[in-house]
């Protein structure tokens, strides 16, 4: 039983070697995507499936945008000039990462505020903490003046 | 007997638990923070507003027409300019399907009406401008058409898709929307009530 284990342990990890080794050089003869188009297609939306990114969605949409990149970028306009073409017109929405201006300011502000009241409050939580420390505060304080302390010696000397 | 609660009392403040109030100020800040955006957020939805209903007044818009693509209007129209005229009005793209299966349809009974006080006007929606030109060309579409720019017109109309179809009376009146594609007797159905009132 441990030998065909053994076996099969054997022949999984020499089947593993040989896809590495064949795999390889089958997928690098796809033809690699255009590098420019892609990469302004990944800062782009797919105008009609939401959240989906323009450089991997398949639709007929996504290709005449990706195809309308590529001309744009042969005839010698910047990545940011594509870039700029598509948002005046589909506007900033059809942008992954849109403007930190105007009414989308306060959504890109929004988690920064909340880490910096988290922040402040548990900084204050701690300072806190920390001024009022249990054991310098029971060792500081007068057993005479805690009426905690007091009550207990009484219960102790009347139990005593 | 030492009191139960005093002791209890006692040894949070030993204990040094007194930073709760803070913690809740902190919870309070960041569930205003979240309805903050949330408000903003719906506040941005609704000024999108409501899809204008059979009987209300048709959003006003202004439309840069594609070049050949004018029948004769200005380069840039407003629906409003077109008053008097029973207007059909009509969202489409080049990579949608179904809109291919209405193209004839819709240029043949242009064709028929445009010198009977009928316009017809094709908004161009999440398009670019090479697929669309060849797909006008294709079709030997004639109509005035333009791009709807930053989809302006199709949120002022709250359009789901395309093709949609919006009737629009003389008066300016929002009479009819068909969401699907439509075919010669029922363009001419519709357009024949409208020119009958």
């Amino acid at each position: 039983m441990l030998r065909f284990a053994v076996h099969t342990l054997r022949l999984i990890s020499l089947l593993f070697v040989v896809v590495c080794l064949v795999g390889r050089p089958i997928i690098a003869q796809v033809p690699a995507p255009d590098e420019a188009t892609y990469r302004i297609a990944k800062q782009l939306n797919c105008p009609t499936c939401a959240g989906r990114n323009l450089a991997d969605c398949p639709t007929e949409t996504c290709a005449q945008w990706k195809a309308e990149i590529k001309a744009q970028l042969d005839m010698g306009k910047s990545a940011q000039e594509v870039l700029d073409y598509f948002q005046a017109r589909f506007g900033p929405t059809v942008l992954q990462e849109p403007p930190k201006t105007g009414v989308t300011a306060p959504l890109w502000a929004a988690p920064v505020g909340a880490a910096l009241v988290f922040l402040l409050a548990a900084g204050a939580v701690m300072l806190r903490a920390a001024r009022h420390n249990p054991l310098t505060d029971v060792a500081a304080a007068d057993p005479a003046e805690d009426p905690f302390v007091s009550a207990l010696e009484e219960e102790v000397r009347r139990n005593g | 007997m030492v009191d139960e609660p005093s002791v209890a009392r006692q040894t949070s403040r030993v204990h040094g638990i007194g930073g709760k109030p803070l913690i809740v100020a902190g919870i309070l800040l960041g569930i205003v923070a979240i309805a903050g955006v949330f408000a903003i957020a719906l506040n941005l939805v609704s000024q999108q507003g409501a899809r204008p209903k059979p009987g209300s007044p048709a959003p006003d818009f202004t439309l840069a027409l594609y070049p050949g693509y004018r029948a004769g209007l200005p380069e840039q129209i407003r629906l409003s300019d077109l008053r008097g005229q029973v207007v059909v009005m009509n969202f489409w793209a080049s990579w949608c399907v179904e809109c291919y299966k209405e193209a004839d349809a819709l240029e043949a009974v242009y064709r028929k009406y445009k010198d009977r006080g009928v316009i017809f006007l094709g908004i161009d929606y999440l398009d670019t401008e090479a697929p669309a030109l060849a797909y006008l060309k294709q079709y030997d579409v004639t109509y005035p058409n333009g791009l709807d720019v930053q989809q302006r017109i199709a949120r002022a109309y709250r359009i789901t898709g395309v093709p949609e179809t919006f009737f629009i009376d003389r008066n300016g009146v929002v009479r009819e929307v068909i969401i699907a594609p439509l075919t010669e007797a029922q363009l001419i159905a519709k357009i024949e009530a409208l020119l009958a009132e």
